[in-house]
């Protein structure tokens, strides 16, 4: 994929669309493996969380708790994680398999 | 709550049940809405949300309780329930601030602002008094600059740390941050405004900020510094401007709405060396405050230390029931085999160089000298490698990212219960001691540990108590409410005032800076804000 930023040839590299943000321009919709990258999983699978993935979690479950926050886990409001992405990252996480990486206590 | 499928097993942990039972876990219920504003009633209330729909759609006003529960999940001790905006409206705009900011006005409906409200035991997006509707600047989250040759930015208070990370790494401009240790989520706008701190040589936030765009309670707009001058291209270059420096005004106040902000970034060094120090006793605190002083102030050593108690460092990976059975209190000894048994001591002091390969071969031996001799091991990554606690504080010192101390969180039964208490003192080691055994004679009175830690700043010390309970757990929630008030009491007798503290706390810390101050405060905050709408309560500044 090739995408112009301020004059500077970037070439992505393939796998989920990385959608950078650019210079002046909000952030633009997420798609579900980066949220769960840039936020869930810094907890959850790293020590922190208790591990989601591979446990087929029911996605209205996911998405409760996210707007919640269970016990230690703070809530993320509809500005941080928006109404879509919510909704695509709960059935993703509802799909997704385990990852062996993981680890929780 | 019908429609919803319960899965026991998706639950992960307890706690979700019950707090459906109770109305969603925010305390207030259908029966119980949360509290107008003194003086509002529920047609002002309407009107202003009407009117704000009509600014940023209705699909970014929100009123109705379970609407507004994100908004209300906090850490802090509330037994009584009182830290509940009543809404929440989320610009994505300046002019949007603006024109909320007036309607404001128009129904006098107090707006309490948050960048990312990710501050964790400080309070979230709670605001400090009834009635508030959340001002909810996350959407505005644009990068508007990044000078890769001044080492400077410009941004919105929604941008995260994360978000400005991650642009500089994808336009590979080797500028660090500097992040607070929740960094992912939270806000560097936000975080300056409210003195926070980070663990690079720019970790002292508010003395790296650089040039303000704020919108006056009165809806106009105002730069600070070389800012309203028209083609200045020293916004982001020089702090002072001309005549009263203003930008002071705007942190941890409520006299204006700050939209955007300049930060100074610190260029990446060619070397970064992380260090630990291991410190094998409580009692060693003097030693080590005394041996690293003269360290930072003449910045052999740069960056803000943290020096991490072995209970506070444990509490971030571990449960407190792994080390001693529940209701035993945490004794010393038990500590220190857990301590021991996963590579630390008791006190754990981080600190890093930067610079060349010659400046840090030159300045460490001095270094190691000056700690060894304090009792320490001076420890690297080539000790440590692999070690999570080590890992965590590599990371930081160079501005990396990680949600390591949410782990805090769990330290007590379901856990969920967090209050920092922040006192400051000069950075001596006489002081450290005293104030060690203070926290732990107050904290252990209530039930609570000692989880503590101090970052050793230029010339001054934070000490950073965790206070953590089981707020799932109504009796240890009104005991940790007790216990904080109690700590900012006694503290203050002895001259120690909290640098920050949480919506908790906000006016018991104010009463302690004295009349003279409150009151030059709620002078300027009547002149600025007539009509008392902008964070009522914020630092105990009330209108």
């Amino acid at each position: 994929m090739l995408r112009l930023y301020g004059g500077m040839i970037v070439l992505a590299l393939a796998g989920p669309v990385a959608a950078q943000q650019r210079l002046g321009e909000a952030q633009a919709p997420r798609a579900p493996e980066q949220v769960y990258a840039k936020v869930c999983g810094y907890c959850h699978g790293r020590n922190v969380g208790p591990i989601l993935l591979g446990r087929h979690l029911p996605a209205e479950t996911v998405k409760y708790v996210a707007r919640h926050g269970q016990n230690g886990m703070p809530a993320f409001r509809p500005t941080e994680v928006t109404p879509a992405e919510l909704d695509a990252l709960a059935a993703w996480i509802a799909a997704a398999p385990a990852r062996k990486e993981e680890h929780g206590q | 709550m019908s429609g919803f499928s319960i899965d026991r097993r998706g639950l992960l942990g307890t706690g979700l049940g019950a707090s459906l039972a109770a109305g969603l876990g925010t305390g207030a219920s259908a029966a119980n809405p949360a509290p107008l504003a003194p003086g509002r009633t529920r047609a002002d209330f309407a009107g202003a949300m009407k009117a704000f729909r009509g600014v940023v759609g209705a699909e970014w006003v929100f009123g109705d309780e379970d609407a507004v529960a994100p908004w209300s999940k906090t850490y802090i001790p509330d037994p009584a329930h009182q830290y509940k905006p009543v809404g929440a409206v989320c610009p994505q705009s300046v002019e949007e601030v603006q024109e909320i900011v007036r309607i404001a006005n128009t129904y006098k409906q107090p707006l309490w602002t948050v960048s990312t409200g990710k501050n964790m035991g400080y309070g979230m997006t709670a605001p400090a008094t009834p009635g508030q509707v959340v001002l909810d600047l996350k959407r505005m989250n644009r990068i508007l600059e990044v000078d890769a040759d001044l080492g400077t930015c410009l941004l919105e208070p929604g941008v995260t740390y994360q978000q400005l990370k991650d642009y500089l790494e994808e336009h590979k401009i080797p500028l660090w941050i500097d992040v607070p240790t929740v960094g992912p989520i939270a806000s560097p706008v936000g975080n300056t405004l409210d003195r926070g701190v980070g663990y690079t040589p720019y970790g002292e936030h508010f003395m790296f900020q650089c040039g303000m765009e704020v919108c006056l309670p009165d809806g106009r707009l105002m730069r600070t510094g070389m800012g309203s001058i028209k083609g200045s291209t020293a916004w982001q270059a020089f702090k002072w401007g001309y005549g009263p420096y203003l930008d002071g005004l705007f942190t941890q106040s409520n006299f204006g709405i700050v939209t955007k902000m300049g930060l100074w970034l610190m260029p990446r060094p060619p070397v970064y060396k992380p260090f630990m120090v291991r410190h094998a006793n409580m009692e060693d605190v003097p030693k080590i405050i005394e041996a690293m002083r003269p360290l930072r102030v003449s910045n052999l050593v740069a960056n803000c230390n943290l020096m991490m108690s072995a209970s506070y460092q444990l509490a971030m990976f571990k449960r407190r029931n792994e080390i001693v059975p529940d209701g035993a209190p945490l004794d010393e000894a038990s500590l220190k085999k857990a301590a021991s048994a996963n590579g630390l001591g008791m006190w754990n002091t981080y600190f890093a160089l930067y610079g060349t390969e010659q400046t840090v071969a030159g300045v460490e031996p001095i270094i190691r000298a000056t700690l060894t001799a304090s009792g320490g091991e001076v420890l690297t990554a080539a000790e440590m490698e692999g070690n999570p606690w080590f890992h965590h504080h590599q990371t930081l010192m160079q501005g990396g990212l990680n949600l390591d101390e949410v782990g805090l969180l769990r330290w007590r039964g379901a856990g969920g219960g967090l209050a920092w208490f922040a006192p400051v003192a000069a950075a001596r080691g006489v002081e450290a001691e005293r104030q060690t055994a203070l926290a732990k004679e107050i904290v252990e009175k209530h039930g609570f540990d000692y989880t503590a830690a101090y970052a050793i700043g230029w010339r001054d010390l934070h000490h950073i108590i965790a206070l953590l309970f089981d707020k799932a757990d109504p009796a240890q929630e009104q005991k940790a409410d007790a216990c904080y008030r109690e700590l900012v009491t006694r503290f203050g007798a002895q001259g120690w005032a909290s640098y920050r503290t949480g919506v908790n706390s906000m006016d018991l810390v104010a009463q302690q800076y004295g009349e003279v101050n409150r009151d030059f405060n709620l002078t300027l905050k009547r002149a600025i804000d007539p009509n008392g709408i902008l964070s009522p309560g914020k630092s105990g500044i009330h209108p």
